[in-house]
């Protein structure tokens, strides 16, 4: 009987071992997630410093790697300190790029690393009035020092995207002055200049944010 | 340049002074400056005359003879050499200094002369340089909260300046000119007589330097040249045996020279005390205090002299108070006090003329329940027309192991009412981009105009929140310590905790349309510091005494504590730009504080030289200025600290025919200058504008 038993399980195991590798070739090849830098990204504005800000954003799109001039296949964009994301309204904003994708962000308070899945997260996209990623020092993405006049990404803040056409991605904001230097120079170091690093996960459907 | 007036004014003083010692070659020698006090007392730790080594409390004593051969001029300059006092400069070069008392900043340390309250702060700072220390008998420094006697601010500690008094029925006094580094001219005057009823005491006091530079790479001054003046006149009348009075008025004047703009200020105080010895063991004091702070300033653009920015404000306090004293025995002295502010303020920024009203009462009882041991138990309680009242209780004790060892204890509490800023402010900064800061008390109302002007993107807080009343700022402070004092040898060694909670931080409300934000005031920072003071002094020869002191300190926010036990505090790897975790050991604690700071001084007298001579240095190890990295507390990756540095002041003086005194010196002997952080590249920025000499001859009659 004992005997009997241990048979069955291990016929079972055996079975459920086969159904299971059986499965992984029934998938279609995944494309592999990678993670990559997106180097000196410029995001001109015009106005500020009390001038109603405009001019047009610097749109990205994560499944080409690059800036994009598409009025559609686009994800995040990029002016000044405001980020947008192809989804939702237009916040109100002259020179603002139309909406028409589905993407959102959602800001999580970690690691680059730790940030494994956008499985469970809330996104919000852009809205008449406000951006999903909230402008302003310390409301988003970046901390302003008024002693060194240092726009700086806040260390920990990681962005999770929902990319336009429903994918995913996550990324970190390393520095907003060109060639991202340790310690950046306001004085002379050439701001709205955007690197970041990416993990992006081109598989529908697919929430994983790890290679 | 002004060198020329400077030396009219030289003159004319000299030849004063001559006259005036001229009048007088038939005193008789009855010489106020050189006898020192048998035992040194002080009022500011009880408001009753108290020995200074009875007290059991951490206070400090700066004496008249450290004043003088030390040569200093004003009152930020001494109190840098004392143990555990520094003065810290603002993170921003061009800012002003504040004093620092076991790691409390000077918004929380109350500045008084002769007894009654300074104001006129900029954003909390108070400028200690506005004091001339020319006629000052002694500077007292009580550390730790004091709310229980005088209410506000005092929760880091108080200063307390005291003039001197006359004491000779001769016309009395002192002329002196000194200059320095930066065509750094200072004179003074001062004069006294004492009769048997009446007394009186003048001083007058001109200052006026070309200011320096920290920042020599780039256009304008740090500190710009500027000039200033400070009269101060008193009387002392015995009206009866039992009655006397005393009335004072200070009044300073400076103006920087910033042409075309301008900037002034102005600050007056007038002081009335009626003293009624009702009987041997009963005392009253009446008081009443009035006084005036006035800033004007005017930026103007030096192309087309357009007035950029006009910054006035305009602070007034009238404040009578009644004291009374009664002395059951020597030993058991109990004072009740009750006072009532009237305070208000003008400023540009402001919508209105702010008005408070505020009235107090406080108790103290001061015993010996046993012959060792010293009780003084008080309390004060303050109402106010815009916060919620407080109540400030303080406990503190001394019992004498031996004759030579004693052990002191104290527990007290200190607040700080919110300020007129926190309150009342509604600023929109035009040339800095657009933000908006909005006191506690408008801030409702600014919302509603920034919403109705379509100004407001997304509002961050809960509607309900707005206009919620901000507390006052309180905190707790302990301290624990030991003093041994046996023949030529003095110590004390003090223990310290400061609890600070419901500290006001500035918050976002709003994000606005252009990008900016609106910030608002809400109490939410709670913060401590802890540490160890120890001071030695000691007699090594009749002629030379030495002392010398350390502070240990640590202070650290409590909140971001939590959040790095968290794990929710994150930096970027320099290298890398990767993000990174932080953990406990990363926090360096609040900005601009040394974990060590050290103090060694010598004074040195020859008699048959009828010289002295002194060496003071001062040490400070490393801080850090502001969080560089945007996660918002100063850790190791911040890359804003400025290294330990050391600053060696030396003075020489001699006496010549009895009435003259020469003094030569030079501060910051090393010739530091240090660098700071936060210097754009290629430009420097330093900490200190390096060596400076000096000297000063002084005549007394």
């Amino acid at each position: 009987m004992k005997s009997a038993l241990k048979l069955f399980s291990l016929l079972f195991m055996f079975v459920a071992f086969i159904a299971c590798s059986d499965d992984e070739d029934d998938v279609p090849d995944l494309v592999a997630i990678e993670a990559n830098t997106a180097s000196n990204i410029p995001a001109p504005q015009t106005g500020g410093q009390g001038e109603p800000v405009g001019g047009p954003f610097t749109k990205f799109s994560f499944e080409t790697g690059t800036t994009t001039n598409s009025e559609t296949d686009w994800d995040i964009a990029f002016r000044g300190t405001s980020i947008a994301v192809n989804g939702g309204s237009t916040t109100g904003t002259t020179d603002e790029p139309e909406r028409n994708g589905n993407a959102g962000a959602a800001i999580e308070n970690s690691t680059f690393s730790e940030v494994a899945s956008a499985s469970g997260l809330t996104f919000t996209q852009d809205t008449d009035g406000a951006f999903a990623v909230p402008a302003g020092s310390d409301n988003g993405w970046y901390n302003y020092n008024p002693a060194t006049f240092t726009i700086t990404p806040i260390p920990g803040k990681i962005l999770v995207i929902r990319t336009h056409d429903g994918k995913y991605a996550k990324i970190e904001i390393l520095s907003y002055y060109r060639d991202a230097p340790a310690q950046p120079d306001p004085m002379s170091d050439e701001s709205r200049v955007y690197t970041f690093k990416y993990v992006y996960n081109p598989n529908e459907g697919e929430t994983s944010l790890v290679e | 340049m002004s060198l020329n007036k400077n030396n009219i004014t030289f003159y004319f003083l000299l030849f004063f002074c001559a006259l005036s010692v001229a009048q007088e070659q038939v005193e008789n020698k009855n010489d106020s400056i050189l006898i020192e006090n048998l035992d040194e007392v002080i009022v500011t730790a009880t408001r009753t005359i108290r020995q200074l080594s009875s007290l059991p409390l951490p206070v400090t004593l700066i004496g008249k003879e450290q004043l003088q051969r030390t040569g200093v001029t004003r009152l930020n300059e001494i109190l840098n050499e004392q143990t555990g006092i520094i003065m810290t400069p603002d993170a921003t070069t061009g800012g002003g200094e504040g004093v620092q008392i076991q790691g409390i900043a000077s918004d929380y340390i109350l500045v008084l002369i002769d007894g009654v309250p300074v104001v006129g702060r900029s954003s909390g700072n108070l400028d200690l340089s506005r004091f001339a220390i020319g006629n000052i008998k002694q500077i007292e420094v009580v550390k730790g909260p004091s709310s229980s006697l005088f209410g506000s601010e005092a929760l880091g500690g108080v200063i307390n300046i005291i003039t001197e008094k006359p004491t000779s029925e001769n016309i009395t006094g002192q002329v002196s000119h000194r200059a320095a580094t930066f065509n750094n001219q200072n004179t003074n005057l001062s004069l006294n007589q004492r009769t048997k009823e009446i007394g009186y005491s003048i001083f007058a006091d001109r200052l006026s330097t070309d200011g320096y530079d920290l920042t020599p790479t780039q256009d304008g001054q740090t500190v710009n040249p500027f000039l200033n003046y400070t009269f101060n006149g008193r009387i002392f009348f015995d009206v009866s045996k039992n009655i006397n009075v005393f009335a004072s008025g200070r009044y300073f004047f400076q103006e920087f020279d910033v042409t075309p703009s301008t900037s002034e200020e102005k600050d007056a105080n007038a002081q009335l005390r009626i003293n009624h010895n009702v009987s041997k063991k009963t005392n009253l004091q009446y008081e009443f205090y009035y006084t005036n702070y006035i800033t004007d300033e005017q930026v103007i653009d030096p192309i087309d002299d357009e007035l950029l920015i006009a910054n006035d404000f305009n602070q007034k306090l009238f404040r009578p108070e009644i004291r009374f004293n009664h002395s059951f025995n020597p030993n058991n002295t109990l004072t009740i006090g009750g006072g009532y502010n009237f305070e208000n303020l003008e400023r540009s920024l402001f919508a209105e003329t702010i008005t408070f009203n505020s009235q107090y009462v406080f108790a103290q009882y001061d015993f010996k329940p046993i012959e060792k041991l010293n009780i003084i138990t008080g309390a004060r309680f303050d109402n106010h027309s815009e916060y919620n009242a407080q109540l400030s209780p303080k406990i503190s004790a001394k019992y004498d192991i031996s004759h030579s060892f004693a052990v002191k204890a104290s527990v007290g509490s200190g607040f700080k009412a919110p300020d007129f800023r926190q309150l009342y402010l509604d600023f929109t900064n035009a040339t800095g981009g657009g933000y908006s800061v909005f006191g506690k008390e408008v801030e409702t109302v600014g919302i509603q105009r920034l919403e109705e002007n379509g100004e407001i993107a997304t509002l961050q807080v809960e509607p309900s929140q707005l206009g919620e009343s901000l507390n006052a700022e309180s905190s707790v402070g302990y301290n624990f310590g030991f003093a041994y004092k046996k023949g030529k040898l003095s110590s004390e060694l003090n223990f310290f905790r400061n609890d600070f909670k419901n500290l006001i931080d500035t918050r976002i409300l709003a994000a606005k349309t252009n990008g900016q934000n609106v910030f608002g005031y809400i109490n939410r920072e709670s913060v401590y510091t802890q540490g160890l003071e120890l001071d030695l002094k000691y007699k090594l020869f009749k002629t030379l005494n030495l002392s010398t002191g350390y502070q240990l300190l640590f202070a650290f926010d409590k909140d971001k504590e939590n959040a790095l036990d968290n794990g929710e505090v994150f930096a970027r790897d320099p290298e890398t730009l990767e993000t990174i975790r932080l953990s406990r050991s990363d926090y360096f604690g609040l900005e601009n504080r040394s974990r060590h700071t050290f103090n060694f001084k010598a004074f040195y007298d020859i008699p048959k030289w009828n010289a002295n001579a002194n060496l003071r240095i001062t040490y400070r190890s490393r801080f850090g200025l502001t969080d560089r990295n945007g996660n918002d507390l100063l850790d190791d990756f911040d890359n804003s600290f400025v290294d330990g540095y050391a600053l060696v002041n030396m003075a020489f003086g001699k006496t010549f025919l009895k009435h003259y005194s020469l003094q030569l010196g030079v501060n910051n002997l090393l010739d530091f200058k240090g660098n700071n952080p936060l210097a754009a590249q290629d430009s420097e920025v330093l900490i200190n504008p390096g060596i400076q000499l000096f000297t000063k001859l002084n005549i007394q009659f």
